[in-house]
């Protein structure tokens, strides 16, 4: 067909032209012969130069769907021959396409208008980069000039249109193609953030607020709510523009005005919170120049006049207590929670000092102020309706609590607090009293509920704990008038407790106290989350006039806390006063506090920088040495201490009690040098040790505890001076067990005694301290603790023999070697390392023994399912091991080489998965963590040392071999990996055995394979790589394997690619085929030598060669999938 | 004749009781315990308060060994549960007798007969199809509080 090129185009050819596509396009709308109609339309924008043609159709057409296509081939035109126009006819282009919008802008037809004005955008996109900044002035004149509203109602909603448009196109997300570099669009978008898109939102506001007065007249429906409509959607729209040019790590802000879109034809869209960062530059437009009022106002004015609801408050949360109140009453409480979330939204955006002030003007007091009272409103109904249902007091605290998170958490990163005005922080006094007031009553109250689920309980301990961080931070914002209020209430408590004791039921003040500590605990200290933490910087700062410590008011605090945990060495108060549930809250509180304040390292830090003669200075020193190793900090660690043993102690079975006491608070103490030097020269620390050796109450305690206890006193041993008191205090600590352990063992009635529970129990006890005492060897205590495994050596051996049924004991005596063997390997001299050596393998020879060819017979499903989740963790304990043994290798701090000594490690290490690899069935492998264990350690095993496979009988060698071949098909990529690797060295190995004339790894003894290891292996990966799907991050691995793998089996290879040849039909593809294949191997310069470079190379080969394949396949994939997914779909018919 | 027998083996251990006191609080997952006079093995424990401030109690899920039912108790956790004395005796197996008992092979050379083969079929079929092939098989008698089981099997292999 003809083009529609305007070459010497007279009117007559125009209107040709123009009857034509009219006639396409009603014969596109009626179905007549739709192709040729789309073909008659495809040949005017094709065509070159055809703009003379479109703009005759779009001034003079009456068919719309004709002058839509014209706008259409216009773009298309102009993208294509854009480079050939000359820069009078480009810009004529624009202003054509934004003349006739203006000038079209009351007609019907908006999509056209539409499509012209994103026309207009696209080219100037296309030429943004060429246009001087003089003409884009030009353009965005007569823009602005509309958007003001010089020309009517239309041409201003066209206007705006017209820069949704232009944003939408310059936003990557959304820009249309132009077959232009990714730098192009980059460009664009960042000459459009820093240059114009502020500019465009002001105009978008103020073509906004030019017609609000008009759209809140209680008039009916008025042109002028689509300028604003529109308005706001631009101003939405830019908002939420992925802003680069971010230079400062200012807050993230929020869009707040996402309330704007609410009113858009009666949307029901919530608002949500959507997060942008429009950076620093845009402070002054967004928040400075008050229109989040004049947004506020339109919001509220607009529900009026458009949902006709009654006119009764403009601000859905002023004043709070009205509010909640009529929220109690049945009101909706959208608003109120849309006006909750509006203030976390400003939040987010501002700082406490700007929020504080941004009511100022029309109210007399500040918006954190008033935060205060909504939220204390909140709280209160919180309290009255105490629920379990999730009411919208919930989520208005939840929302209020984030706003006051987010303005109080530190944004510096120094970790200074937000610093508050002084109203703030009256207003944070006030919500923290009044939060703790609530949350006591809620404690209180909850005695009466039995709580029986224990899941929910979890859940919302975790929610308490985020909670609980919320309210510290506005403790700590007025912390001068909190603490005092704390220590006050828990004065009120203690008093309670001490007058009503035998008279009134003391279990509401119990939970009460509970929760007090719970909070206390948070704003005095935060969690180290494994570091040391400081005391807060609000504590540090404030109370500057104190300068006697003990009037300092966390002293005062957390003296009285302390002197009333004291009180729970007596008895007869422990029995009254003193629940297992407060006293894990004691005990959890004692843990948070002493890692703060308890010999603080700041302490050393702070006195020596006596020159920061600050005022405040004085009173943090006060503060920090009062706890401090010269002064009373002893005296509260032997308290702590004394508490520790007796919860250990007159406790009896309370298990989460004592955790709390092995693993936060014990630990927490030894974590520190500072306090182990005091507590090993404590009577009370020694007492426990005493009392861990001889009192038969700590053999009661759980295993996990047990274990963390001798951890932690062997521990404690760092604080001794050197390292012959340390290793003697070792011994001393672990002298009972070893003692007991060899005489069990050598009783001649062992078989029978065995199993007595009793003894089942003291052993696994024992066994459990062992384990815990090895897991904290370190160079100090190393030789105690390896005369200590030593001498157990024996013993463990007897006890796998005897317990051989007991399984729960077998994994102990295992996990002892394992953390035992761990600890001591790299330390050990050559002699030594030869007896451990030499007992790993008798351990590991005896387990085997027992368990090759057994099977359980159980009725139980449960049971036999708990027989195989036990094998699985021995022998994941057993490979453990193995890795051990092997890390000698790598890591050895010893004076003298293994090798002199005559230790093969790799021998001793294949022997050992000998013994273990029969045991490992696939069904076991299943297990992931077993899987990757095994794996892991025969990948490394075969890089390190391949010559020793050789040396493995034929029954493990195949068993390895089928392992590996079930890892190659693993779904897990790692495992996929490992088996890559593993193949590679023995591949790799056996070509260098080959190359330097020996036999390799195939005929050394493993002739009787039905087929060469490698060719098997060389068949699957080939397998794998051409026709199975497997991830692209193999293919380096796969090539790194498949590399040697050819080189071995060289015969193999070339015919396998014959035959992959010969199977190929096409003639074409078959030469094709050929040479990718050969240039698999030839291209690139790839040499018959297994170097660096040449596997390099031959990663290249293969990935272009899986390239062209990849092409190629992806056709039989498809019709692969799409038989698949259609058997699915028949499948699931069939099932409905 | 078999009553004979039991009353042999139970003298051999004499004196030691079948069930021993332990507090609650220290028995574990995986170890041993007494529910309603069944012999079980703990398959899960959890434990809980007694109201807000009261103490600690342990919930136990246990099997009975012997018949696979499930079991659940429940004990304040400083409280003491009977825990069985549980032992396994390892007998090679030298014959499978038509009435369902099979002959062991005791160390010290005597012979075992009066232990009934395990009434489930697939139990049944693993032991008698183990012993038709002509395995050396070793059987793992499990006894406590005075019932006894065949409780795993272990081809010891061609000797």
């Amino acid at each position: 067909m003809q083009g529609f090129s305007d070459g010497g185009a007279d009117l007559g050819q125009l209107q040709t032209t123009m009857r034509n596509i009219e006639v396409a396009c009603t014969s596109i709308q009626m179905h007549i012969n739709p192709a040729a109609a789309e073909a008659t339309i495809l040949s005017l924008s094709q065509s070159p130069q055809p703009y003379m043609a479109c703009r005759f159709i779009l001034e003079n057409s009456q068919v719309p769907n004709a002058r839509f296509q014209a706008a259409a081939a216009i773009r298309d035109a102009a993208i294509r021959e854009w480079s050939s126009l000359s820069t009078e006819e480009r810009r004529s282009l624009i202003s054509f396409c934004l003349c006739f919008v203006m000038q079209h802008a009351s007609s019907p037809e908006g999509y056209v208008l539409a499509k012209v004005s994103s026309v207009a955008a696209q080219l100037m996109k296309r030429g943004w980069l060429d246009f001087t900044e003089a003409e884009k002035e030009t353009f965005f004149y007569q823009v602005n000039q509309a958007i003001l509203g010089a020309h009517g109602i239309d041409v201003q909603f066209i206007g705006v249109n017209f820069l949704e448009s232009l944003v939408s196109e310059f936003s990557p997300s959304t820009s249309s193609a132009m077959g232009l570099p990714r730098e192009f669009h980059e460009q664009c978008r960042t000459s459009l953030e820093l240059n114009y898109l502020k500019m465009f939102y002001c105009w978008a506001r103020d073509a906004a607020l030019s017609v609000t007065n008009k759209i809140i007249e209680p008039n009916a429906v008025i042109p002028e709510v689509k300028v604003c409509t529109a308005a706001l959607r631009l101003m939405l729209q830019i908002l939420n523009w992925e802003f680069r040019n971010d230079t400062t790590s200012m807050k993230a802000g929020i869009d707040v005005f996402s309330a704007g879109v609410r009113h858009d034809n009666g949307s029901s869209k919530r608002s949500e919170c959507v997060l942008v960062q429009p950076g620093p530059a845009w402070f002054d437009v967004l928040i400075s120049s008050g229109h989040v009022s004049w947004l506020l106002g339109l919001y509220a004015a607009l529900r009026q006049k458009f949902s006709r609801e009654e006119p009764y408050f403009l601000l859905w949360i002023d004043p709070p207590d009205v509010v909640s109140k009529a929220i109690e009453e049945g009101k909706s409480e959208s608003e109120m929670l849309d006006g909750c979330r509006a203030l976390l939204s400003i939040a987010t955006a501002t700082t406490p000092f700007v929020f504080d002030q941004l009511l100022k003007a029309i109210r007399p007091c500040g918006t954190l102020s008033l935060l205060s009272t909504l939220m204390c409103e909140v709280v209160k109904v919180l309290m009255t309706n105490n629920t379990d249902e999730e009411t919208w007091s919930w989520e208005a605290r939840d929302i209020l609590l984030d706003t006051w998170t987010i303005l109080l958490v530190p944004t510096d990163g120094s970790g200074g607090d937000a610093l508050l005005p002084p109203e703030g922080k009256h207003a944070a006094a006030n919500l923290f009293s009044m939060i703790v007031e609530s949350e006591l009553k809620v404690a209180s109250a909850s005695v009466t509920n039995d709580d029986g689920d224990s899941d929910y309980l979890q859940a919302s301990i975790s929610a308490m704990d985020e909670r609980l961080s919320s309210y510290a931070l506005i403790a700590r914002a007025a912390i001068d008038v909190t603490i005092p209020l704390l220590t006050r209430l828990f004065s009120e408590r203690f008093a309670r407790l001490h007058q009503g004791r035998g008279i009134i039921d003391p279990t509401e003040t119990l939970e009460e106290l509970y929760s007090l500590l719970l909070i206390t605990g948070h704003v005095l200290a935060d969690e180290g989350e494994g570091e040391t933490p400081l005391v807060p910087t609000a504590i540090k700062t404030h109370f500057a006039d104190i300068a006697e410590a003990e009037k300092h008011p966390v002293v005062v605090l957390s003296g009285s806390i302390i002197r009333f945990a004291e009180q729970s060495m007596d008895p007869e108060v422990r029995a009254t006063v003193f629940s297992p549930r407060l006293m894990e809250a004691v005990i959890w509180f004692l843990a948070r506090w002493s890692h703060t304040y308890l010999m603080p390292l700041e302490e050393t830090n702070c006195l020596s920088n006596d020159y920061q003669q600050h005022h405040s200075v004085n009173s943090k020193k006060a503060l920090l040495s009062f706890f401090g190793e010269h002064n009373q900090g002893q005296v509260v660690l032997d308290i702590i201490v004394r508490i520790s043993v007796m919860t250990l102690v007159s406790y009896p079975g309370e298990k989460d009690l004592q955790g709390l006491t092995c693993h936060h608070l014990l630990h927490t103490l030894v974590r520190r040098k500072t306090i182990c030097y005091q507590l090993v020269s404590l009577e009370s620390w020694r007492n426990l040790a005493n009392a861990f050796t001889n009192e038969k109450s700590l053999f009661l305690l759980s295993s996990a505890n047990q274990r963390s206890l001798a951890q932690t006193l062997v521990l404690s041993a760092s604080g001794l001076r050197n390292s012959e008191t340390a290793n003697q205090y070792v011994k001393g600590l672990m002298a009972h067990m070893t003692t007991y352990l060899v005489e069990l063992s050598n009783r001649s009635d062992l078989k029978s005694v065995a199993h007595q529970p009793d003894i089942i129990m003291s052993v696994s006890c024992l066994l459990e301290r062992l384990r815990g005492a090895a897991s904290a060897a370190g160079p100090r205590r190393q030789r105690a603790m390896y005369e200590i495994g030593i001498s157990v050596m024996n013993p463990v051996l007897h006890l796998l023999e005897v317990y051989k049924d007991e399984s729960a004991v077998v994994y102990l005596l295992l996990k002892f070697i394992v953390d035992w063997v761990d600890g001591q390997i790299s330390y050990l001299e050559s002699r030594e390392t030869a007896a451990v050596i030499d007992f790993c393998m008798r351990l590991l020879q005896l387990y085997s023994s027992h368990n090759i060819g057994k099977i359980s017979i159980s009725l139980s499903s449960t049971l036999l399912s708990e027989a195989k989740t036990e094998k699985y963790k021995d022998l994941r304990a057993l490979l453990q091991l193995l890795s051990s043994l092997c890390s000698k290798d790598l890591v050895d701090f010893s004076s003298d080489s293994v090798e002199a000594a005559g230790i093969n490690i790799s021998q001793v290490v294949f022997f050992g998965l000998h013994i273990v690899t029969p045991l490992i069935s696939l069904e076991l492998l299943k297990y992931p963590k077993l899987c990757h264990d095994y794996f892991s350690l025969l990948s490394h095993i075969l890089e390190v040392y391949p010559e020793t496979l050789a040396q493995l009988n034929s029954e493990a060698f195949v068993h390895i071999i089928g392992t590996l071949d079930f890892g190659l098909h693993h779904q897990d990529l790692e495992v996929v990996d490992m088996c890559l690797g593993a193949l590679k060295a023995l591949a790799a190995y056996n070509y260098r055995e080959i190359c330097a004339g020996k036999t390799g790894l195939v005929s050394a003894g493993l002739g009787n394979l039905p087929e060469g290891i490698f060719s098997r292996f060389l068949r699957s990966l080939l397998q794998l790589l051409l026709f199975e799907d497997y991830s692209p991050d193999l293919v380096s691995a796969a090539a790194d394997a498949l590399l040697p793998l050819i080189l071995c089996e060289q015969g193999l290879y070339q015919k396998l690619g014959n035959e992959l040849i010969e199977r190929q039909t096409n003639p074409a593809l078959k030469s094709r085929l050929a040479n990718a294949l050969h240039s698999l191997t030839s291209s690139n310069h790839l040499s018959s030598r297994l170097d660096r470079v040449n596997y390099q190379r031959f990663r290249k080969n293969l990935n272009s060669f899986l390239n062209w394949q990849n092409k190629r396949n992806g056709w039989f994939r498809f019709l692969w999938s799409f038989l698949n997914f259609s058997m699915h779909l028949e499948a699931l018919l069939l099932v409905v | 004749m078999s009553d004979e027998e039991h009353h042999f083996e139970s003298k051999a251990d004499a004196g030691a009781s079948k069930t021993y006191p332990q507090q609650a609080g220290t028995i574990r997952k995986n170890g041993y315990i007494v529910i309603k006079g069944r012999p079980c093995k703990v398959v899960e424990v959890s434990t809980s308060k007694t109201g807000k401030h009261g103490h600690a109690k342990c919930h136990f899920v246990a099997i009975d060994i012997f018949t696979s039912k499930k079991l659940e108790d429940i004990v304040p956790s400083s409280h003491n549960c009977d825990v069985p004395h549980v032992n396994r005796t390892d007998y090679q197996l030298i014959d499978i007798s038509e009435d369902g008992f099979v002959s062991l092979l005791t160390d010290s050379g005597d012979t075992k007969d009066d232990l009934r083969l395990p009434t489930d079929e697939s139990l049944l079929k693993q032991i008698k199809d183990g012993f038709a092939e002509g395995k050396d098989l070793v059987v793992s008698v499990m006894s406590a509080m005075g019932e006894e089981q065949i409780c795993a099997l272990k081809d010891i292999g061609p000797k």
